[in-house]
């Protein structure tokens, strides 16, 4: 099947493209070596695939998933280059454009937001823009589809004839003679436009440098050319590198493009941006709005809707789903091993989890609204001046909120920071934010405990994760990571309203992980401890307190008690809540066996008061990350050593938080 | 006079951008700052916080450290 490959800037609606060209993902892998996601759709009513790639200003990477666009030209087989272009940002965007054309594929432009840019008093003469890049040219609006089955259609023939390379060259002036030297040196056999090659080696792209060594040449005549180019710019009394040189050379070509094919009116302004920004980043009010939305999310998924759906979910699982279960293993004569199984494993721990669901999803769409939105490059400048003051930057938070949502894709999402530093830091402290994962756990305790302040409780684990991060970083920064610089420049986009179709895939995409994870790790999981419960030393079906379950959860117990939790079920679940952090309350379902949410809190009253619950609470917060994001930490910062250490210095920071709210809460109350 | 010289919504051009760190350089010019284009003060944010400009019809923010290492006039 005919491959193509989406190119782009950040920000030009390259997800609305993907979305509108593409009905269904084949997959949603990872590219190989990094966690960067590469996500492969499947063309609507044509024949084909589409890969999406991380949206970059130049082939040129500075961080970890830019670089994936560079080696996904080197090593994988495509056919076509779809690149989208921001009509209403020509000029910025067409310097990837140019660097896609000298890379020698056929190329088809998808010219967005002409409305955009006609709202701007912009307009562009698409036909001539097209003659002059040598290249087709289909004007869309990805986001409301407009002109999106034509691109569809454009892209999708003439696959198998060959298709001229577009004719447009740049002439690198003085550069050309260099260029020319290391085409020579270029052994014959590589499949690649060599003059791409020999270009981006000399604007010091990294990764195209590799792979020319990887080929066995000559490295210091390949470095004597460099140093004659930068010799020769010196002479010529050019301050700039190379990189700004060329940079500086298609600059000009883009503009005298630029002259003849676009018409601009009047530089009208972007009205609702700007109203919006003068509000949300304003000098006083930044801080306290991002804290109010914070909040309003936070109500909304657990307080307003949230809780009201989850219970009739609990209501519906404990009623109708196990009584029909029940009447189907009665009459189909099930054995009382594999009633109780069911009913009591696996309804119980499975049940008990999926009941979350609403909650879950619920945050997850709001996290993707606010990433869609734009307003998240904007947080991002609000609170760099207090990342900052810890040796992070702005830029940092935002894999912390969308870890509030799930530590995985946070900890992914730290691959846009570009220092090494202050990526590893971000990576570290990511799972300190209470992901919806944990929300199970909160929902029980808060329920049997705090009945009255529900929600002020809850806000205040969540704050809890926020500080102790913010506290961790400080001190991280200045033990391991001393004097070195911090970088902070960020592009803000235009605010948008996001996209409905947008918007319900990604909260889907990261939703399903979490109706996964309940088939597989929380259903075995449940499973496991059930048979741990059911059996013990002496044989089966005994006494809980007589079970495996109780003799390994008892090891844990006399550790846990100055923590003032210190009995067998707690050690057991916070054990089996390595898995999974909502494995926790599977497993109390399972241990304390209850049918619904609400009778286990009574249940839990009598093991626990309030400052055991709050402590509890807080340690589930803060004790290591689950299975699947301490595999995330290995995989990301590509360190065992790293990995190990976030486990244990998150494991002592929750045993001292823990026990600080349990011994000195106890002085007052 | 640099960049931090600017007041809300003054327009300036890029003159010198040879002071700045050559990742903060990268990033800006990617993003379409670079010598002679022009620039308007946006905002600044609070307790020597990060500014914002714009190129382009295009908003950009970043430290004030190196938006004061940003010559223009």
């Amino acid at each position: 099947m005919s491959q193509f490959a989406l190119f782009g800037n950040p920000n030009t609606g390259k997800t609305s493209l993907f979305n509108n060209l593409t009905g269904s993902y084949e997959y949603v892998g990872n590219w190989s070596g990094v966690t960067v996601e590469k996500k492969v759709g499947k063309l609507r009513h044509h024949n084909g695939q589409l890969i999406d790639l991380p949206g970059v200003y130049s082939l040129n990477p500075l961080s970890k998933d830019e670089e994936v666009v560079t080696e996904f030209l080197l090593t994988d087989e495509f056919e076509k280059i779809l690149n989208i272009v921001d009509a209403s940002q020509l000029k910025r965007n067409l310097q990837l454009t140019i660097q896609l054309l000298e890379f020698g594929k056929p190329l088809l432009i998808g010219l967005n937001m002409i409305d955009v840019a006609k709202t701007r008093g912009m307009s562009i003469d698409e036909k001539k823009l097209s003659e002059m890049l040598g290249v087709s040219i289909v004007p869309i609006i990805a986001r409301s589809g407009k002109g999106c089955d034509v691109l569809s259609k454009e892209l999708t023939i003439n696959t198998n004839k060959e298709i001229k390379p577009s004719k447009l060259k740049i002439d690198y002036g003085f550069l050309e003679d260099a260029i020319e030297r290391i085409i020579k040196l270029l052994p014959d056999h590589i499949s690649m436009n060599k003059r791409w090659m020999a270009i981006q080696f000399l604007e010091g792209n990294k990764r195209v440098e590799g792979y020319i060594y990887s080929l066995k040449i000559d490295e210091t005549s390949l470095e004597q050319i460099k140093k004659d180019v930068e010799g020769n710019l010196v002479n010529r009394g050019v301050k700039s590198s190379i990189r700004q040189y060329i940079y500086n050379v298609r600059d000009q070509k883009i503009s005298s493009i630029l002259k003849e094919v676009t018409d601009v009116a009047s530089l009208k302004k972007q009205n609702a941006t700007e109203l919006i920004d003068r509000i949300v980043t304003n000098r006083f009010l930044g801080i306290p709005i991002f804290l109010l939305f914070m909040y309003v999310m936070f109500m909304l998924t657990f307080d307003w809707l949230g809780s009201p759906l989850a219970d009739l979910l609990d209501g519906f699982l404990s009623g109708p789903v196990t009584d029909i279960l029940q009447s189907v293993l009665t009459a189909i004569g099930a054995s009382s091993f594999i009633k109780a199984l069911i009913l009591e494993g696996i309804v119980a721990g499975v049940g008990g989890v999926l009941v979350f669901v609403p909650q879950i999803f619920i945050m997850f769409f709001l996290i993707s609204f606010l990433e869609d939105s734009g307003y998240m490059a904007r947080v991002a400048m609000v609170m760099d001046r207090v990342m900052e003051s810890i040796g992070l930057n702005g830029k940092s938070f935002i894999p912390m909120i969308i870890g509030f949502g799930c530590n995985v894709p946070g900890i992914m999402a730290a691959r846009t920071i570009e220092q090494p530093k202050e990526r590893l830091l971000t990576i570290l402290l990511t799972p300190l934010m209470s992901c919806s994962a944990r929300l199970p756990v909160y929902a029980l305790f808060v329920g049997a405990f705090f009945l009255k302040h529900q929600a002020l409780v809850v806000l205040s684990l969540y704050v809890l994760g926020i500080v102790v991060a913010l506290v961790v970083a400080r001190i991280f920064s200045s033990l391991f990571f001393k004097g070195e610089s911090s970088l902070f420049v960020i592009e803000l986009p235009p605010y948008r309203i996001p996209q409905a179709l947008t918007l319900w895939r990604s909260t889907w995409e990261k939703g399903k992980g979490f109706i996964r994870k309940a088939g597989t790790f929380i259903f075995g999981g449940s499973v496991l401890i059930w048979l741990m419960a059911y059996a013990g030393p002496h044989g089966m079906n005994v006494e809980m307190d007589d079970s495996f379950l109780a003799m390994v959860g008892g090891l844990l117990a006399p550790v846990l008690s100055p923590l003032g939790f210190g009995t067998w079920q707690a050690g057991a679940s916070l054990l089996t809540g390595f898995l999974a952090k909502e494995v926790v309350v599977a497993t109390m379902n399972i241990i304390y066996h209850v049918p619904d949410t609400t009778s286990l809190q009574g249940i839990l009253s009598n093991h626990y008061n309030a400052l055991s619950a709050f402590s509890f609470m807080a340690f589930v917060l803060l004790y290591v990350p689950c299975l699947a994001t301490v595999a995330t930490i290995r995989k990301e910062t590509g360190s065992t050593k790293w990995t190990y250490f976030s486990i244990i210095y998150s494991l002592l920071v929750a045993y001292l938080i823990a026990i600080v709210i349990y011994q000195i809460g106890g002085l007052f109350l | 006079m640099n960049l931090t010289d600017l007041k809300q919504g003054t327009i300036a051009t890029v003159f010198d951008l040879t002071k700045v760190s050559e990742l903060v350089k990268q990033r800006l010019i990617d993003m379409g700052l670079f010598e002679g284009q022009e620039v308007c003060m946006k905002c600044t944010m609070p307790f020597g916080g990060p500014v914002m400009v714009e190129v382009c019809g295009q908003c950009i923010s970043l430290r004030r450290r190196e938006a004061a290492s940003i010559g223009v006039k």
